[in-house]
This record gives C-alpha cells, sequence and structure tokens, in this order.
C-alpha cells in the first residue's frame, strides 16, 4: 500500500464524517418515525415490575406508582393525603414531574405524542383531556370505578369527562365563570341578560369617571372561551354534527359585535387585548372595573383587604343569558387519569379514588375549591350558615347552582387549542375595528374547516 | 547480512508510518468527538425538522407522519397573507432598529471617544442595558407603555395635567414602534461598542493632515472616519441584522404578536403555529422558509460588503 493511500485528506475526512454524521442521524431518525409506543406497553400482560410480596392488609405494597402532576398554588395541599395512602396500601408514590397546567399540559401532550410515558396516573383537565384520548394516551375508566363510587360525584362534571362512551377523568375541583359586580358605584342588580350588561357597561363607564363598565380577557383561549360562552347563550353552536363550524351565524356575530361595540364605547380598558387571567384579576381589584365574568378561584384574593381595593364591595350573580335563554357558563374541571401505558392500573385507580375521596374534597374546600362531590357540597353550605362572609354560602349556593345547570366545556375536541388559536385573532381584529364581525367570523369558520378536515374529521 | 538492514528498514517505515499517521490524521481523531456531537445535536435536529416540514404532523395526530412533499411550503408561500406580513414587519423591524441603532450607536461612540475623563465610566453605564436578559426588557417595557399603570402615560400626565390611556401597545403603529424602541435600547450599546472600537483604533495621521489642509469636522467625518470605519461598520450592522431577525422574546413578552398580528414578526407566528397551534410540520417548513431567506441576505449583504470596499478601494 502506497503512502500516498494512506493518507486521508481533510477534504476526504469531512466527506467520511459527513457520511459517518448522516448515517448515525438516519440511525437516530429511525426510531423517531411512526410510533405508538405509548399504547404498547399496555397491551401487555401487567409486569408487575414493582412486585413484592404482599403483605396482608396491603395491597399494593413494595410497588411504586408514579405520578405526572400539577403544582403550584394550592394544588399541592391535597398530595398531603398520599403518605396516608401509602399507609393503608405499602405503596409509594413518586412524582416524575410537577409544574403549572400549561406546562403539565404541554408535557403530557409530548409525551403522549413521542410515547415515553412512564407514569400511571396523570392530572388532567376537562379542556385538554381530548388531546391525550386522541393520542392514545389514556386508559378508560369505566372499569376501575363503579357506578356506586360515581355516584356522589356532581353529575356535569363526569358528563364533561365522557367521550366515545367511556369516562376519562374523575373530578377533582372545577370552576365555572360567574358575574363579579361592584355594590359601591350604584349597581343595584346585576345584568340578566348579554344586551342589558352591554347597556349597562357603557353607563358605569359613562356616569363613573375612572371606572371602565366591564373587561375580558382579551388574547388566547381566554377570549375565545369567553366568545364562545356568550354565544352559546345567544343560541349559537361552534359545530354541527358533522364537526362542520358553523359559528358565523347570527349568535356568533352578535357576540362579537358585542365585543367590538364595548371595546370601541371605551367602556373596555384599551389595552385589554393584551390582557390575560392574572391581569384582569389585577384591574379588578386596582377597583377600575365596574363589573366582569370571572372565575370563582379568584375569590379569596379579591375579598382580602391587602390586596383588593374591592374587597367587601362587590356580590356575585349568575352568568347573563342570551337571546336563547341560555346562561352563559364556561367551566372546566381538574382530575386525574390514568394512562395507557401505567402497568399498575388497579393501584393508580386506588390512589385516585383516595384523592378524589370526601377527604380529599373536604381538604380542597377548606383552601377555596369548588369540589366535585355533592355531599361534601351539602356540607360545606352548612357550614357557610354561620360564616363572617355575608357572601359566603351565596356564592356556593350558586357556584353549585351553575354547576348543576349552566356548566358548559368547549367542545370536546383535541383541536380546541389548535382553533382558539385561530379564532382568537380575529376577534381582536373585530374588536379594534380591522374587520367587520360577518367577514371576520366567515374567515375564521373557513380556516377552522380546513383544520378539522386535515385532522381528519371529514373521511 | 541483508537481513538486519531489512528489518531495521522495516522498522523505521513502520515508525514514519506511525509518525506520520499521528502528524496527519491526530488533529482529525481529536476533532471527531466534536464533529459527531455537533452532527448529532445540530445535525439531527436540522434534518428531523426538515423531514417534519414535508409531512403532516401535527401534535393532536402525533402518530401521523404521512409524507406530503412541499404541500406546508406552497401553503405558507402562496396562501397564507399572514406569514407575509409577518415577514414583511420582520423585514421593517430590521430596517428600522439596524439603521437607527447604527446612527444613535455611531453618535455616543464618538461622543465616548471624544471623551477626555470619564470614558470608563460612561463604557459602563451605557452597556448597562446589554446586561438585562431579553425577557426581563420585554417586562419592563411591557409596564413602560401599559395604558393605565404605565411610566409614559404617567409621565405625560405629569407634564400635561390630563389623564392619558394611550394604547402604546394596541394601536396599529404604536404598538411596533413601543416594540422598536424596547429592542433599540437593548441593542444600541452593541453598536457603541463595536463602533467606538473601530474609532479608537483608526490612525491619526490622515486627521492631523486633514487638519493642516484645513477640513472641517464634517469633511474629516465624511471622508476620512466613515471610510475608514466601514469594516466595523459593515460588521456590527450584519451581526444585528441576523440578531433581530431572531427578534422573539422581546416581542412575545410585550405583545405575543398581537393584538389582531399588528406586531406579529415571524418567529412570534412559528411559536403560535407551531407550539400554541400544534401545528409542528407548517411551523417546522416555516422556520426553514425564513432560514433560506436569512441565508439569502447573509450572501446578499457581505456580497455587497465586499463589492462596495472594493469599489472604495478603487476610487
Amino acid at each position: 500500500m502506497s503512502e500516498k493511500k494512506k493518507k486521508v485528506s481533510r477534504r476526504e475526512f469531512l466527506k467520511l464524517s459527513g457520511i459517518a454524521g448522516g448515517a448515525a442521524a438516519l440511525a437516530a431518525c429511525a426510531p423517531a418515525a411512526p410510533q405508538a409506543p405509548a399504547e404498547q406497553p399496555a397491551e401487555q400482560p401487567a409486569e408487575q415490575p414493582t412486585q413484592a410480596p404482599a403483605v396482608v392488609g396491603k395491597p399494593f405494597a413494595g410497588k411504586t406508582l408514579r405520578m405526572h402532576a400539577i403544582s403550584g398554588a394550592n394544588y399541592d395541599e391535597l398530595y398531603k393525603l398520599i403518605p396516608a395512602w401509602e399507609e393503608k396500601t405499602g405503596a409509594k408514590v413518586e412524582f416524575v414531574f410537577k409544574g403549572n397546567g400549561f406546562e403539565t399540559d404541554k408535557r403530557l401532550v409530548q409525551d403522549f405524542a413521542a410515547g415515553t410515558v412512564d407514569y400511571d396516573v396523570c392530572w388532567d383537565h376537562s379542556s385538554f383531556f381530548s388531546q391525550y384520548v386522541k393520542a392514545g394516551g389514556l386508559e378508560p375508566l369505566d372499569n376501575y370505578f363503579s357506578e356506586e363510587e360515581l355516584a356522589d360525584f356532581i353529575p356535569s362534571l363526569l358528563d364533561a369527562t365522557r367521550k366515545d362512551g367511556h369516562l376519562w377523568v374523575i373530578p377533582r375541583h372545577f370552576d365555572i365563570s360567574c358575574l363579579h359586580y361592584r355594590t359601591d358605584i350604584g349597581i343595584e342588580k346585576p345584568p340578566e341578560t348579554w344586551d342589558e350588561f352591554k347597556q349597562m357597561a357603557i353607563d358605569i363607564t359613562k356616569n363613573n369617571p375612572g371606572i371602565f363598565g366591564t373587561q375580558f380577557a382579551g388574547k388566547e383561549e381566554a377570549l375565545t372561551g369567553r366568545w364562545y360562552e356568550i354565544q352559546t347563550a345567544e343560541g349559537g353552536e361552534l359545530f354541527n354534527e358533522k364537526w362542520e363550524p358553523i359559528f358565523n351565524g347570527p349568535a356568533a356575530v352578535k357576540a362579537a359585535t358585542m365585543l367590538a361595540e364595548l371595546y370601541q364605547a371605551g367602556a373596555m380598558p384599551p389595552d385589554m387585548t393584551n390582557y390575560l387571567w392574572e391581569d384582569v384579576a389585577t384591574q379588578w381589584v386596582n377597583g377600575i372595573i365596574g363589573m366582569y365574568t370571572e372565575w370563582y378561584g379568584w375569590y379569596s384574593f379579591f375579598q382580602d383587604p391587602n390586596s383588593s381595593k374591592v374587597a367587601g364591595k362587590f356580590d356575585l350573580a349568575r352568568q347573563p343569558k342570551g337571546d336563547a335563554g341560555i346562561h352563559s357558563g364556561w367551566a372546566g374541571h381538574h382530575g386525574f387519569s390514568i394512562t395507557k401505558a401505567s402497568k399498575e392500573k388497579e393501584m393508580a385507580a386506588d390512589l385516585i379514588k383516595w384523592l378524589t375521596s370526601p377527604d380529599g374534597n373536604r381538604l380542597e374546600a377548606k383552601l377555596g375549591f369548588l369540589v366535585s362531590r355533592q355531599s361534601v357540597w351539602d356540607e360545606i353550605i352548612a357550614e357557610a350558615e354561620g360564616s363572617d362572609d355575608p357572601l359566603a354560602k351565596k356564592r356556593l349556593e350558586l357556584a353549585l347552582l351553575q354547576a348543576r345547570e349552566d356548566f358548559k366545556t368547549p367542545p370536546l375536541i383535541a383541536e380546541w387549542i389548535p382553533m382558539s388559536n385561530i379564532v382568537y385573532p380575529i376577534l381582536q381584529q373585530i374588536m379594534l375595528g380591522d374587520k367587520e364581525p360577518q367577514a371576520g367570523l366567515d374567515e375564521a369558520v373557513e380556516k377552522t374547516y380546513e383544520l378539522m378536515k386535515e385532522a381528519g374529521y371529514y373521511g | 547480512m541483508t537481513t538486519r538492514p531489512l528489518a531495521q528498514e522495516a522498522v523505521a517505515s513502520r515508525r514514519r508510518w506511525r509518525i506520520s499517521l499521528s502528524e496527519r490524521h491526530l488533529p482529525f481523531i481529536l476533532l471527531l468527538p466534536s464533529v459527531i456531537i455537533m452532527l448529532l445535536v445540530i445535525g439531527f435536529p436540522m434534518l428531523y425538522s426538515l423531514y417534519l416540514s414535508l409531512t403532516s404532523y401535527t401534535l393532536t395526530t402525533a402518530q401521523n407522519y404521512d409524507f406530503i412533499g412541499l404541500k406546508n411550503y406552497a401553503t405558507l408561500l402562496f396562501d397564507d397573507p399572514l406569514f407575509w406580513a409577518s415577514f414583511g414587519r420582520t423585514v421593517l423591524f430590521i430596517t428600522l432598529a439596524v439603521n437607527i441603532e447604527f446612527l444613535l450607536g455611531l453618535g455616543i461612540a464618538h461622543l465616548i471617544a471624544r471623551a477626555i475623563r470619564g470614558q470608563s465610566v460612561a463604557r459602563t453605564l451605557i452597556m448597562m442595558p446589554m446586561m438585562f436578559a431579553p425577557i426581563l426588557v420585554g417586562f419592563q417595557f411591557k409596564w413602560f407603555f401599559n395604558a393605565q399603570v404605565g411610566l409614559v402615560n404617567n409621565i405625560l400626565y405629569a407634564i400635561t395635567g390630563e389623564p392619558h390611556f394611550i394604547p402604546w401597545l394596541i394601536d396599529k403603529p404604536l404598538g411596533f414602534i413601543s416594540i422598536l424602541i424596547a429592542e433599540i435600547w437593548m441593542s444600541t450599546p452593541f453598536m457603541v461598542v463595536i463602533l467606538e472600537a473601530g474609532i479608537l483604533s483608526l490612525p491619526q495621521e490622515p486627521f492631523e493632515a486633514a487638519e493642516v489642509d484645513g477640513a472641517s469636522g464634517w469633511q474629516k467625518f465624511r471622508h476620512l472616519t466613515l471610510p475608514m470605519l466601514l469594516p466595523f461598520i459593515y460588521t456590527a450592522m450584519a451581526i444585528r441584522s441576523l440578531d433581530i431577525a431572531r427578534a422573539y422574546d422581546v416581542v412575545q413578552i410585550m405583545t405575543g404578536g398581537g393584538p389582531a398580528n399588528r406586531t406579529e414578526l415571524i418567529w412570534t407566528y412559528v411559536n403560535r403555529l407551531a407550539f400554541t397551534g400544534q401545528q409542528f410540520a407548517v411551523g417546522a417548513a416555516m422556520s426553514y422558509i425564513t432560514v433560506i431567506f436569512s441565508w439569502i441576505f447573509t450572501w446578499w449583504f457581505f456580497y455587497n460588503v465586499i463589492k462596495s470596499r472594493w469599489a472604495g478601494g478603487q476610487s
């Protein structure tokens, strides 16, 4: 072999490196291509990877349950019940992830898409679970929870996460939008219809310098959801039975027009289209909003005189009705699901039963959450009779009434957030006067139709 | 008789071969791990996202990797006015930001370079905006421009005595101007640093000769400083152009590209489409289109830099 042949020039080296790297990249690509490994383990017989000799009375002794959970605010308080469950069952709970709702959702979507689920129980939400179901990530819960065990849960909460004939989430607590209005600026009676709401908001602005009649969270899903609940009250539907978008009818146009008229009349803060949940709550506690629809979950913050200028100066009311005689009531609930990849589904169900038990509900009710069991509602309403807070009992009774009669989730489809991503910039354009309501919603419907078509809804 | 020399020759040959191998190949062997890591860390994600951009993949249909060729690219290029609006807005943003930063940077650099005392203090102060994370700059300017409690409207109130609720981040031209101001505030110091270094490195003889010839300050600037500073100017502008082309964090915090897409730049649109809208494949296609345009721009820019320098040398 000659000396010349032994030499490797830079060009050859780079060529070889390129080929080697390319091969490595292709090799790395290969397993990442079409896959559904998340579903595979579930099909196999339970491997009992953490099997250990069962101790009498401790059915899951020696086993480990892995959990993907929401965290922050008061969410973690419920997990204080876990040591008692571990003591009862002999199992151990290991948290593989903790984050806020949006982080948790993002991780779940990615895990289910990539098939990298290695946990048994996950946090879930009525607005998000459809994506996980579509990705094949969740186990139907029908076989793990008997009718008797489910009987105490508020039926509308369970119905909100029934899809394709199965139950997917066990509710932990819920929230629903509720009208908050100031009693210190002369609002004697809350509006009963959205038409009244609009007129009152304009009047409040006119008669109270420095106060805006109302506000809405003005972007992302927050805006789409508010418009959705108004147009539902006006008799509109987002989709027909074939999942074709139909939200460019009179009801939807009326709802969008109302938002635009309120904004253009100066009855809402000028930079409202840049607000999300925290921003509207801040505006409210700063005392510059007359009335608006808000979640019950902020109540203790609003009634704290240290953080709120409106503490003790507001009242609550059922959401206004629309032309269809329907009360608005955008709602959602947090809960728990079992992953399809779990090898310990019975154990996972047992932990969920423990966390959503009356004890779990009582613990969360004390933190101000609207809990999921009727029996616990009866207890806390009875206790609220003696409260110093004049709104305590009314708030609970109103929330329960709304949960029973007005509870409306967004459509239970995985495309809700992508659809919202189409709709909300167009709603903003309508509000800011860049587009006419009808033309804007026609465009949104057209784009949503394409989205649904791409997602395979029309065969 | 002949075996020993032959054996010695063989040993010597092997040694030469080893030396040759080590001398010639060692650098490549040492580089190999880095090359492999770079290929895996940079090459693989790029190839994978290129592959994704040719499929119908979304996060809601995660198992659907149907190959659809250039459909996503065609949709964006021929059927998405928002893409072109965002693209055009990004080009305008780059043009305005880079030129304003350049003018401000040149002025400040001159002032600092001419200062007799306090140069280092001035330099430190001027560099302070560079010490903030872009995300914090975004929050800071979001508060400055808040309609109700923002600093700007409060200053106007203090001056005029009348309350102002100017929606800086909402109004059509004001929203764009607000994010432009934040970007300029954050990045002008970079221009100052580069241009001041250039000014301080200029030879003094031509200026002394011009002084003797009675040249005015403007003439010295126009005919001496500016031509000699061109390499620094081009370098600073090229770096900033590519940097602003990636503008995301400040804009995302201040306006999120909204409202009503009024401040949508290309990367906020990619984020909204790919992550919020879960249209991963379309987002990947848009990223590739943007990167290709950036390559073309970079080539065009440097082509013109070299051309102008060559032309300058000839004149």
